[in-house]
């Protein structure tokens, strides 16, 4: 998945002159296929994030396309102002990466764990949010993100959970869910994004018959997909390493009790930090958030639909 | 009431969409020699008579009155600083305010509006009776902080600390560009309290961005009080020498000291950012608002509006 996103910048940057990328002195070996491809446009803006966004609305209103490289516990989170005022306040063409998100950094603790991004991301006017789960969702979100010449927050999650889809996907549509497997009406649909989407496909594959759809978009969500989805299933489970507050969960919760009302179970992380050190797996299990907890949460909400 | 909804209202956006900066500009890179004749001011631009302090000033007091506003101080330390800018050194081809090739003047304190729209209604961007006497008015357009939105403002900073950034990140990109064009940012001595202006420093001093300008509008006030009482800021032209800048101290509200100052920096081969120390006065101009922090809140009334008037006509007149 790392390798899919540093080639797609890297295709990025040698054709169009104009992308720069901006580091707020992150992404050590990350940017080596960039930074020999494209050297003149790369940009350490050391670690001062607040300027290296502003800076980049700067480079932007020059016509510039800056991507901003940084971790999801810092960027957007840090600079939500300057993302607000400076670049969404004037729809710049500035894709704004947040690495890291969720628990990658789990021998860190809290300050490098990010559960509120999505959140903070979701509220600035006319940002769009982004969340691919594999590197094929990776390779079509960078070209969605860079044709949308907008402002774009991208999350970028624990990268190595495996492939779900089989190839490389068509052009995405910003809003619209891709369905991985069709599941029965009488059975809920599971939706996920970002590295949960692993943990869903093969939830579905223990549990039986169950829609699984895949949510790289965030923001804007479409209302007549998520409403279709809840017609079409007798409940939504929503999947994401993020707060169950303001995360996808609260958004598919936002859109089906206004047009599609429906049961919504929201998997994600409860309103609390970490409590312990350990590896990746560990702090999923702490959080409820690996597969055996989850399939327990699933099970039990299922047996009340 | 939404914007389109005002009926009869022209607004400015109509003619200037905001996205017109971006997407003419993204063919490839664009190298202009120094001295080109794309630089050169336009034909119309006002003469040396235009941006009169004491008529920028009334304007200012004439805005304020109309939208019943505070920042009125905050307006009158910087008027002198935005009539030489505009007068001598902001270069807008064909009296553009959105010119690809144009300065960039950024006023990142951006409290100070009301001085620059004194300036850009001298340059007919602005008109009386749709800006000036409807200021603050239902649906009107200028906003009381700058707002790039508004031809002419290059930044939206209310929120202090963001339009020095913005400014670093534009020239950074006429640098890449290879263009002479200038960055010109107004900072507030109160605004140097935010830590992004002291970030975006450093980056100019490591890049090199000798075609920035930071100019502190050094008027010892902040929100709350003065700033020796707030955070103690010593002396402001050190702290920018240390940080790379090349430096200049000047009484910011004596036109030919700012413009012999502005020039020398300007003419100077040195690769370091340039920043200009303007002591001022907050409130300058009127008498009893000098010094006098309540009129970074208070509003005009017609009788302080009066007074104001009658105070600022009778001091130039000395």
């Amino acid at each position: 998945m790392r390798s899919a996103f540093s080639a797609a910048l890297t295709r990025l940057g040698r054709d169009n002159p104009d992308v720069l990328l901006i580091t707020g002195d992150h992404g050590y070996a990350l940017f080596d296929e960039f930074r020999k491809a494209c050297p003149d446009q790369f940009i350490n803006a050391g670690i001062a994030e607040q300027n290296m966004v502003g800076m980049a609305a700067g480079l932007a209103r020059l016509g510039f396309r800056p991507f901003v490289y940084g971790l999801s516990a810092f960027v957007p989170i840090r600079v939500v102002e300057q993302i607000k005022m400076d670049i969404a306040h004037d729809d710049l063409p500035v894709v704004i990466l947040g690495d890291g998100a969720g628990f990658v950094y789990s021998h860190l603790g809290p300050s490098h764990q990010s559960a509120e991004d999505i959140a903070c991301a979701r509220s600035v006017p006319g940002l769009t949010v982004l969340s691919p789960g594999d590197r094929y969702e990776m390779t079509a979100c960078m070209d969605l993100a860079y044709d949308l010449r907008g402002p774009v927050y991208m999350r970028m999650g624990k990268a190595d959970r495996g492939e779900v889809h089989a190839g490389t996907l068509s052009p995405l549509v910003v809003g619209e869910p891709i369905c991985v497997r069709a599941g029965p009406a009488d059975a809920p649909a599971l939706l996920a994004t970002g590295a949960m989407l692993t943990t869903a496909v093969q939830l579905a594959e223990q549990h039986g018959p169950m829609a699984v759809w895949s949510m790289p978009s965030i923001k804007p969500l479409s209302t007549e997909a998520i409403a279709a989805i809840a017609r079409s299933s007798s409940a939504i489970i929503v999947m994401e390493e993020h707060s169950v507050h303001g995360g996808l969960g609260a958004a598919v919760t936002e859109i089906v009790t206004e047009v599609e009302p429906c049961r919504v179970l929201r998997i994600g992380i409860r309103d609390r930090f970490s409590k312990h050190c350990g590896s990746y797996d560990y702090l999923l299990r702490e959080h409820g958030l690996d597969l055996a907890s989850v399939k327990e949460r699933v099970d039990a909400f299922t047996a009340t639909v | 009431m939404s914007k389109g909804a005002h009926s009869g209202h022209r607004s400015i956006y109509d003619t200037n969409p905001l996205h017109l900066p971006f997407v003419p500009l993204c063919g490839p890179i664009r190298h202009f020699p120094r001295g080109s004749p794309l630089m050169t001011p336009s034909v119309s631009w006002p003469q040396n008579d235009a941006f009169d302090p004491r008529s920028l000033r009334e304007t200012v007091l004439a805005m304020a009155r109309a939208g019943n506003t505070g920042h009125v101080g905050c307006a009158f330390s910087i008027v002198e600083i935005m009539a030489v800018l505009y007068r001598s050194f902001v270069r807008y081809p064909g009296g553009d305010p959105r010119h690809p090739d144009r300065d960039y003047l950024v006023l990142s304190k951006g409290h100070g509006v009301m001085a620059q729209y004194a300036c850009m209604r001298e340059l007919g961007w602005l008109n009386d009776k749709e800006h000036i006497e409807r200021y603050f008015g239902d649906g009107s357009d200028l906003m009381g902080l700058s707002d790039s939105r508004t031809p002419g403002l290059e930044v939206s900073s209310g929120s202090l600390g963001h339009g020095f950034s913005v400014g670093v990140g534009i020239a950074e990109g006429l640098r890449r560009r290879g263009t002479d064009q200038r960055v010109f940012a107004i900072v507030g001595d109160g605004e140097l309290n935010e830590g992004p202006i002291w970030e975006g420093m450093l980056f100019a001093s490591h890049n090199k961005l000798s075609n920035l300008m930071m100019i502190v509008d050094a008027n010892g006030f902040q929100a709350m009080g003065r700033t020796d009482d707030v955070m103690e800021l010593g002396s402001i032209r050190q702290k920018l020498e240390s940080f790379g800048f090349e430096t200049a101290d000047v009484d910011g509200h004596d036109q030919g000291a700012l413009e012999t100052a502005i020039r020398t920096l300007i003419a100077s081969n040195s690769p370091r950012p340039k920043a200009l120390v303007a002591k001022t006065i907050k409130g300058k101009g009127v008498p009893f608002m000098e010094h006098d922090n309540q009129w970074h809140y208070r509003h005009l009334s017609a009788q302080d509006y009066e007074a104001s008037i009658e105070a600022l006509r009778a001091e130039v007149a000395l």
